[in-house]
């Protein structure tokens, strides 16, 4: 039904435009929505979640050993850890699970979404980045923490902590992307109101003025 | 619509884990309430899949709450396997449950031109 729509509006061209999917967001020459930018993303993201959730079956018990090639018998004291039972007691999970939950997060908000949510979607693309960006530091200032207070490293901590820094390089490039949309539909207006609607993705004659402009159609 | 079919999953896991995860006997309510949330995630995500109650994805946000506080609220420490699948779940859930129904634009902005 979608596409009919469009078809039929082939020739209202602010329309046609607006609708098309593939095109650079500024201020980079290139799509950072498209599926080439967020499926590597996606795919550290996954490997983060599993590496996460083997290091929870350790936590629950499910398993009697975890594997660390560089540090051995440390990764246990790492997980073993007052700090790490301090967290579980606060949140009733292992901290390893919510990693997980964090990491899985990254991959399904990566996910979602067509190759132009940072116009369409501004919410999804904001709510993608606190996960990623805010997150993964907090999950990297943990691991070090753990490092310098423990006094034990943990392999696959640093492993996840350093893909959580990569996460934070393939993201940040379209949440800018959206932020500086909803800048220009908020210098273009000055309404309250109007900057909401465009952040819930709702759509309005401005935002697709702006959107126009910014990619330099119009 | 493939955020409404994992949460038919995570409905179905939910409804599967009081036989799993064996409550303490003398709590009924905890069993009843895992089959009950169970049931409600499945009707709601499957509601989502009818054009009138596209929407209807949202209330699992409601249900995700609600799980996620319960275990809480009832866990002893250290939370038992049952409660700590609760919280899981919820999280899960509500992960999913803001997922928009199609990745197309959304509905307003073909509408625009017409």
């Amino acid at each position: 039904m979608w596409l009919r729509k469009t078809c039929a509006l082939d020739d209202m061209k602010t329309t046609e435009v607006s609708l098309t999917l593939e095109t650079p967001a500024p201020p980079w020459k290139y799509n950072p929505s498209a599926w080439s930018q967020r499926i590597p993303l996606c795919l550290f993201a996954a490997v983060a979640f599993l590496i996460s959730s083997y290091m929870a079956l350790y936590q629950w018990r499910l398993i009697d050993n975890v594997w660390d090639p560089v540090f051995g018998k440390q990764t246990r004291n790492v997980l073993d850890s007052d700090v790490s039972a301090r967290m579980q007691r606060w949140f009733h999970i292992p901290d390893a699970a919510l990693g997980a939950i964090a990491y899985l997060g990254d991959l399904v908000f990566g996910l979602a979404g067509s190759t132009r949510r940072w116009q369409y979607r501004p919410w999804l693309v904001v709510l993608f980045g606190l996960d990623v960006i805010p997150l993964g530091i907090v999950s990297v200032v943990l691991v070090v923490l753990q490092g310098t207070m423990v006094g034990s490293w943990c392999f696959l901590c640093l492993l996840t902590a350093a893909i959580s820094l990569l996460l934070i390089l393939f993201a940040y490039d379209e949440v800018w992307s959206s932020l500086l949309y909803l800048y220009r539909v908020w210098l273009k207006t000055r309404s309250r109101r109007v900057l909401w609607d465009t952040f819930w993705g709702r759509a309005s004659r401005v935002a697709d003025e702006v959107g126009l402009a910014v990619t330099g159609r119009r | 619509m493939w955020p409404r079919v994992v949460e038919v999953m995570l409905g179905c896991w939910l409804g599967m884990s009081p036989f799993i995860f064996r409550h303490n006997p003398h709590q009924t309510e905890l069993r009843l309430n895992d089959l009950a949330c169970a049931l409600a995630i499945v009707t709601l995500s499957l509601l989502s899949f009818w054009q009138p109650c596209r929407a209807a994805h949202f209330g699992l946000c409601g249900v995700a709450i609600w799980l996620i506080g319960f275990g809480y609220a009832r866990a002893p420490l250290p939370a038992p396997p049952a409660l700590q699948n609760d919280i899981l779940v919820g999280m899960l859930l509500l992960m999913f449950a803001i997922i928009p129904n199609e990745a197309n634009p959304p509905r307003s902005w073909s509408d625009l031109g017409s």
